[in-house]
């Protein structure tokens, strides 16, 4: 070392000076050089430092649950449960609250672009293109010009962009839009609703009245996580546990869910069997209580039934013996235990199982939702069959130009569908992605929508509530970038009539300023406007539930397929379900990213689960990867061994695995969906439940960072310590 | 002149008889483990995120985490109640006894635990005293997020720097905001008027928050309900956090 | 170790050092100071002139007596006196722009660009501090016990140090004959969290 005091060592001691003034100061010349803008105009319900609250709706899920979010100086700074709305009344899920998140995502697009596909398409690489909005309406007018080769594909929400696109699609003669979200293929949604049709005779979705229930046999319906509304059936599980006798919850799935976690009884069923148990519940429960079993229930012989789930017989004799207790039981069918091969006669058991408790139509028991006050029969999301004739038609090259809002289906679907290979058969892919999403990256154009706290719109909300409802979305925040509404582009590119999406979304909710029986009324379109907008959307103050048509849901024969009693024994069964926290579209928000998963406290990756005890035969450790191999197609993933799994089974969540869509997504752990393969049940629905995989080791660690201390779990890391 | 409050000399002396002002009730039977709430507490108190690989170190930066644990063996095996653990704001205080620097301190005007972040010069002593594991430590400057991922800070909680403990707070400051509304109308806070932002998301209303010195208000009820259980309890901390053990009807199978 | 004394006994090296320990004193000393001035504001808006207009603090700072910052006033506000004072824009005689006084100009600059004026804060706390106007307000404390008389100030000055003996001696001082007020006064939490 020198005795010289260097140049850049003198530097370093002016530099501690300004620290050592920082210290004696507490930090004052920091902040010394901050200034203070007040706004050059006050909005006239603002107050400078005061908060301002915004009613809005949730757009992290289709369920529709309302929003109030604070504001303070033009920025969105927290969301709470808005709580009038009927859905959610002032709750929310660790979703909404991370949709902030969404919001001031770092990796926001921030332009329309067109991209140009040429090798990139190929490696996904961008070759991106500032575009301004002119030239992308021009884009977009020009693709309306071959209506014949437009196809719209949309987010699962029947929210304005759906009604305007239907609307649009029909005055120029395009095909109809479609819906599709990963959640609603695992809730195989379009099966329960082809059983109620089946049933009850009409297409549905169900209600549930878990809240007045006293006895809930849930077949794998993960109810407390994702499925269909999930804030509004936590208020039910809490309202049921809390009346005066407390109501008993029995979860009958392979694998112990989060939802099982809460259950007083859970049983390891075997899937495939949920309508044989369903079954013979129905024909020990009739027996035991008129005498004799219904049609339906009839040929089920209980003993094989108990067999093939994997039940002592004494089991069913037991759930027999709650229901015969029970003032109002109710059934509910969960969406891996429809995904089956015959999941759709799996649904008619179950809801047959109702039908014969007799709850349909009362307090506790199944009901219909009702329809949406905008008075439009129920029209539900695509089923993957239809997302699968989508991509027939792809690649015979009837599609000219595919418009994407909403969805992934480059992450979301089967990559057995073939749907990214298709695309190249589509001369032009326009996405209006909010996020680069996968699909984004290959389009040819993305034309960004506002976040959903920066948008108008309303969304219909058909599940969860007993109150026909109108949700209200409104931006809480003015867009921060050059993007665009949806909405506000195919209004000018189609020519209509309206000046913007207000007075689109005006004209399309004066019908409710006649109707009555409203929480709220106005005289005319302008008050009811500003009312729609205080409270985040209209809905009618009387609960109208209707009673299914029990008529004859008892009598129809079933066609129950057994269960495959001989299995080889390197198969496991696969489940796969949504990721409680995560869902299809959290994976870009770094705070769900690291809630730790309520089963596994998992953070940031994926994992697969498999039996202690079958992990012990297989020679496999906890963070050990293993490759998962289906027929179509394989994954590497670490061990979680799972203590509360069927030895034959294992489980994958889904959610993780994005190759875009961001850098807290990007390139993190696995999608389970390229191992699904492109079997449907008879309604449709992917039939997932079914796959079975084969666990190959690799050799390979990769340890998942977990909330839970790993150290003594199994005895495992105590060598070291 | 009236005589000023006298300064305890050990703690169990002031400890002893205090009846707690703010508490929390847990139904653990409600609880369904869904994390709203730690994504709130989150959300409200600028908690940061520490990444994939801090995380499994331990470094895990939220305020509130929900325990399962498992009990038996397949097929025997169930998980016990989701039970959401934060700052138990003790009466007699494991933590405050060690901070070298008084940067841990009760405070007698809200009966809670205080981490005043100005005075903290990061020993993690107090972190290491807790028996409830309550406290987290700033290991990197986890709050230096990419532009504009920061607009999302509440500017009514400091957002925390490197080497510095932090925990829960029960929101003091919506307890401010709320007592400063009820002062300038010139009424007490209402039960249920004040929230934190675990209990407002809780989709099971599961958490309950309020006053524990109003035998009235719905938390100090379900406190002294036949159910209620307090976490470590004979370790003499007081907690003012109350969970309610299991439901009615004990095991079915 | 043995070197770095050895280091140490050189006469050029201990000067270094009483260099090294000068610069970082009286940068110490300059930024303490710094935060002592009041800083370089965009306009040198004269408090004192307004004050004897008789225009209460209250109008311009409304927050003060409703919430934790006093806020300050939009530039519409102050266009809705300055834009009709007759004694510049007499619809009669206009006086041109040019010849107004020179902050004003600046003013109507700010207006007519629709641009916030960035005005620098002078009564500033560290982030860890939550000070709240609207008790202190309501406890009856005026303006200027703590902001000094402002009818002799031009641009806002400092008035006293701001700092935490400052808070505390004067909230020991109001709650003498009140322990209980006391302790709501003293606690940690009151401020910091």
């Amino acid at each position: 070392m020198t005795d010289k005091l260097s140049r850049r060592d003198f530097l370093k001691v002016v530099g501690a000076g300004a620290a050592t003034a920082a210290v004696l100061t507490g930090c004052g010349p920091a902040s010394r050089y901050v200034t203070r803008e007040p706004y050059t105009k006050m909005p006239e319900y603002n107050y400078n430092g005061q908060s301002t609250y915004f009613a809005t709706t949730c757009r992290e899920c289709a369920a529709g649950c309302g929003l109030i979010v604070r504001t303070m100086q033009g920025r969105a700074i927290k969301t709470e449960g808005n709580p009038y709305h009927p859905v959610n009344l002032g709750k929310t899920c660790a979703r909404g609250q991370a949709t902030l998140q969404g919001l001031y995502n770092p990796d926001r697009l921030r332009n329309p672009v067109r991209n140009s596909r040429g090798e990139s398409y190929q490696t996904g690489e961008k070759d991106w293109t500032e575009i301004n909005w002119d030239t992308a309406i021009e884009v977009v007018a020009q693709a309306l010009k071959d209506p014949a080769g437009v196809q719209f594909l949309l987010g699962p929400a029947p929210d304005h962009l759906f009604d305007l696109v239907r609307e649009i699609c029909k005055t120029i003669g395009a095909p109809a839009p479609i819906r599709f979200g990963a959640l609603g293929m695992f809730e195989a949604r379009v099966t329960l609703g082809e059983a109620a049709r089946a049933m009850f005779g009409r297409p549905d979705t169900l209600f549930f009245d878990l809240a007045n229930a006293d006895l809930v046999i849930s077949f794998g319906a993960n109810f407390l996580e994702t499925w269909i509304s999930p804030v509004a059936y936590t208020r039910g599980y809490s309202k049921m546990r809390k009346q005066r006798t407390r109501g008993i919850l029995v979860q009958l799935e392979a694998r112990l869910s989060q939802t099982a976690a809460k259950a007083d009884l859970w049983h390891p069923i075997k899937p495939g069997s949920e309508g044989l148990v369903a079954a013979a519940l129905g024909k020990l429960y009739a027996e035991q209580k008129f005498g004799i079993a219904p049609a339906a229930f009839e040929a089920v012989d209980v003993a094989a039934a108990a067999e093939a789930a994997g039940l002592q017989l004494e089991a069913l004799e037991n759930l027999t013996a709650l229901l015969l207790d029970a003032d109002r039981p109710l059934v509910i069918p969960g969406g891996a235990a429809l995904a089956h091969e015959h999941g759709l006669e799996i649904a008619k058991a179950i809801l047959a199982l109702n039908a014969l408790l007799g709850n349909l139509g009362k307090p506790g028991g199944v009901f219909h939702t009702p329809v949406s006050p905008l008075g439009e029969e129920y029209r539900r999301p695509a089923s993957l069959r239809e997302m699968a004739e989508l991509v027939e038609r792809m690649k015979a090259g009837k599609i000219k130009t595919l418009f994407v809002h909403g969805v992934n289906p480059v992450f979301e679907l089967p990559q057995a569908l073939g749907f990214q290979a298709a695309l190249e058969k589509v001369p032009t892919l326009i996405s209006f992605a909010t996020f680069p999403d996968e699909t984004a990256m290959l389009a040819d154009y993305i034309l960004p929508d506002h976040h959903g706290l920066e948008s108008w719109g309303y969304q219909r909300v058909t599940d969860g509530t007993g109150q026909a409802m109108l949700s209200g979305a409104q931006p809480v925040v003015a867009p921060f970038y050059n993007t665009k509404s949806t909405v506000d582009v195919l209004l000018a590119a189609a020519g209509l009539p309206f000046k913007d999406e207000v007075e689109y979304l005006q004209n399309q909710v004066a019908p409710l300023v006649e109707q009555t029986g409203g929480f709220y009324s106005a005289a005319d379109l302008p008050s009811f406007w500003a009312l729609f907008q205080q409270f985040g959307g209209w809905w009618k103050n009387d609960v109208s539930l209707s009673a299914p048509n029990a008529a004859g849901a008892t009598e129809k024969k079933l066609n129950l397929k057994a269960v495959e009693a001989s299995e080889q024994h390197e198969e496991f069964h696969l489940l796969v379900y949504p990721s409680p926290i995560l869902a299809e579209a959290g994976a870009n928000k770094p705070w769900l990213q690291e809630i730790p998963d309520p089963m596994t406290t998992v953070m940031w990756n994926s994992w697969i689960e498999i039996n202690p005890h079958t992990a012990e035969e297989l020679g496999l450790h906890n963070d050990d990867v293993v490759r998962v191999v289906s027929p179509f197609g394989a994954v590497e993933v670490s061990v979680y061994k799972y203590p509360a799994i069927r030895p034959d089974v294992v489980a994958i969540p889904f959610g993780q695995g994005h190759t875009a869509y961001g850098r807290y997504a990007e390139a993190r752990g696995i999608n389970p969906a390229d191992l699904f393969g492109p079997n449907f049940n008879e309604a449709g629905d992917l039939a997932f439940a079914d796959l079975k995989v084969r666990i190959e080791k690799t050799g390979k660690k990769r340890e998942l960072s977990r909330l839970e201390s790993k150290l003594g779990v199994y005895g495992e890391g105590m060598e070291e310590h | 002149m009236a005589s000023l409050p006298k300064i305890p000399e050990y703690k169990a002396e002031w400890a002893e008889g205090e009846a707690g002002r703010w508490g929390i009730a847990i139904d653990m039977d409600l609880c369904t483990g869904c994390q709203a709430c730690v994504a709130a507490c989150s959300m409200e108190n600028n908690v940061p995120f520490v990444g994939e690989h801090d995380a499994g170190y331990g470094r895990q930066m939220a305020w509130i985490r929900v325990e399962r644990l498992w009990e038996g063996e397949y097929p025997e095996v169930k998980a016990t109640p989701f039970q959401p653990v934060m700052c138990q704001q003790c009466g007699a205080a494991p933590c405050e006894a060690v901070c070298p620097v008084f940067a841990t301190v009760h405070s007698q005007a809200e009966q809670i635990n205080l981490q005043v972040y100005n005075r903290c010069v990061g020993t993690r002593y107090c972190a290491n005293n807790c028996p409830y594991v309550a406290r987290v430590f700033n290991w990197a400057d986890y709050s230096n997020y990419p532009e504009p991922l920061a607009n999302q800070f509440n500017p009514d909680v400091t957002v925390r720097r490197r080497g510095v403990m932090e925990k829960c707070t029960f929101c003091i400051q919506r307890i401010h905001k709320a007592t400063d509304q009820a002062k300038a109308e010139g009424r007490e806070v209402r039960d249920g008027e004040v929230q934190p932002a675990c209990a407002q998301a809780c989709p099971a209303d599961a958490i309950v928050f309020g006053r524990l010195d109003d035998p009235e208000s719905k938390v100090s009820k379900l406190s002294k309900d036949k159910r209620a259980i307090k976490l470590l309890e004979d370790l003499g901390t007081q907690p003012r956090v109350t969970y309610l053990k299991g439901g009615y009807h004990g095991n079915l199978g | 170790m043995q070197r770095v004394f050895e280091l140490l006994k050189k006469k050029e090296i201990q000067l270094l050092l009483l260099i090294a320990f000068m610069v970082i004193l009286s940068g110490g000393a300059w930024a303490l100071y710094q935060t002592q001035i009041p800083p370089e504001q965009p306009i040198q808006f004269p408090h004192d002139i307004h004050v004897q207009l008789q225009i209460q603090c209250l109008y311009c700072h409304p927050g003060a007596q409703r919430q934790a910052s006093a806020g300050l006033p939009t530039q519409q506000k102050c266009w809705a006196c300055h834009g009709q004072l007759r004694k510049y824009w007499d619809p009669a005689a206009p006086v041109p722009l040019e010849q107004w006084p020179v902050e004003l100009q600046k003013l109507a600059g700010y207006v007519e660009r629709n641009e916030p004026i960035p005005w620098v804060p002078v009564y500033i706390v560290p982030d860890h501090v939550h000070f709240n106007h609207r008790p202190h307000i309501a406890a009856g404390f005026a303006c200027e016990q703590c902001h000094g008389d402002m009818s002799k100030q031009k641009v806002a000055e400092l008035q006293q140090t701001i700092n935490m003996g400052w808070c505390i001696t004067c909230h020991q001082q109001n709650s003498v004959n009140d322990p209980q007020k006391r302790i709501k006064l003293i606690d940690c939490g009151t401020c910091h969290y």
